[in-house]
């Protein structure tokens, strides 16, 4: 508790680190949890994102465990977009990982300046967590591109394996007799890859493709993520406009900066285990 | 946080401690992706699996302790948010453990996987 700042209570600027209750009008009492009203109900809120994502997650390992085969990351995750044809499996992930990580540390360093009070320094550094949040978007958005661009459908998975058990991305189309899509088979009942190539499917598979709740999953889970950077980045840039604007200098106190910055932080931790369960396993 | 701004030694301390982290954070996912990239055949799908999940809390603990400050927090709320994630790994292992129960239900007799 060496770094914990000096508390003291009967100053105004530190009432906000009482909790408000209905008897004590002006001042409220200390915080039973050594922080203030809203960034505790900031914390719980977050736990309890925390269970929905988790749920998530779960669904996800329960139906990937009760699943004959899964489609191996490295081989569906292999492409970086702008590069055509260079093979990095994990390539663009990693990218990807590095950019939300990057831009937590930025609002850290927000933060720490905001306990200096710090306007210029808080806004700088706020800027920056912004534009990692758009860039890490702007990347999920063209991996979302590039998979739908190969097939990939909320209930439809394209990807495949031939006779070998070697993953391939199967050519797929619009059924217009049943109205769903399926893979496009060739005159001896094979698939034909990204490339032109006809192989003859694994066993157990058919024009259905493969497990049909990977598309479903995949782009449930990170589009809730994504959704959650979304709102991350908009209260960041009001976040910004606040600082500029003097407001927080007239408060006494960053502390919304914090607040905001644990939701931001919290979005970097769920990506790990998005990241974990997606990519790694 | 209070009137009383940081003095200049605690906030390179600070500092200090939040780039630590961020470099043991680089280096895990590193890690992990070289793990992921090379090791996929070579030892059990189990071990993998494990090394991976350690890495990832390994990951999250810094996150959690260093960038959203929890370990500097009073003790009261570290275990009013810790607590009921016990509750959500129990549920996480039991949904895993009911897919592979469903799995065995399935496609077992086929001899599969």
């Amino acid at each position: 508790m060496s770094e914990a700042l000096e508390i003291s209570e009967n100053s105004a600027i530190e009432q906000h680190l009482n909790w408000p209750t209905p008897d004590n009008g002006e001042g409220g009492e200390p915080s039973p949890i050594g922080v203030s009203y809203g960034k505790s109900m900031m914390w719980y809120f977050l736990l309890s994102d925390a269970f929905t994502f988790t749920a998530f997650l779960a669904a996800c390992l329960a139906i990937r465990a009760s699943s004959p085969w899964w489609p191996n990351a490295n081989d569906v995750f292999n492409s970086i977009p702008l590069l055509e044809g260079v093979k990095a499996p994990m390539g663009f992930v990693t990218i990807m990982t590095s950019i939300l990580i990057l831009s937590s540390v930025f609002i850290v360093r927000a933060v720490q300046e905001g306990h200096r009070m710090n306007k210029k320094g808080v806004a700088i550094w706020l800027v920056g967590g912004i534009i990692g949040g758009i860039l890490f978007l702007g990347c999920q958005a063209l991996e979302w591109t590039h998979l739908i661009h190969e097939g990939m459908r909320p209930f439809f998975n394209p990807f495949v394996l031939d006779a070998q058990g070697v993953l391939h991305v199967a050519q797929s189309a619009m059924n217009p007799d049943t109205g769903m899509r399926e893979i496009i088979t060739n005159s001896n009942n094979q698939f034909i890859d990204m490339h032109g190539v006809a192989h003859s499917f694994g066993e157990g598979i058919n024009q259905s493709g493969g497990p049909k709740t990977f598309g479903a999953l995949f782009f449930g889970i990170t589009g809730f993520h994504g959704f959650h950077v979304f709102t991350g980045i908009c209260l960041n840039i009001l976040l910004l406009v606040k600082t500029l604007s003097g407001a927080f200098e007239r408060r006494g106190h960053y502390e919304m900066v914090e607040k905001i910055g644990l939701y931001w932080h919290f979005v970097d931790l769920v990506w790990i285990f998005v990241f974990l369960v997606f990519y790694l396993l | 946080m209070s009137g009383a701004t940081l003095s200049d030694e605690q906030y390179k301390k600070q500092v200090r401690a939040v780039y630590v982290a961020t470099g043991y954070l680089t280096i895990i996912t590193i890690a992990e992706v070289v793990l992921a990239l090379t090791m996929h055949g070579k030892i059990s799908s189990f071990a993998l699996t494990t090394f991976f999940t350690l890495l990832t809390f390994w990951k999250a603990y810094y996150i959690l302790g260093e960038f959203m400050h929890i370990k500097y927090e009073k003790r009261t709320l570290v275990l009013s948010l810790g607590l009921p994630l016990v509750l959500l790994i129990w549920m996480l292992i039991a949904y895993i453990h009911d897919g592979a129960a469903l799995f065995k239900a399935m496609f077992d007799f086929l001899n599969f996987g």
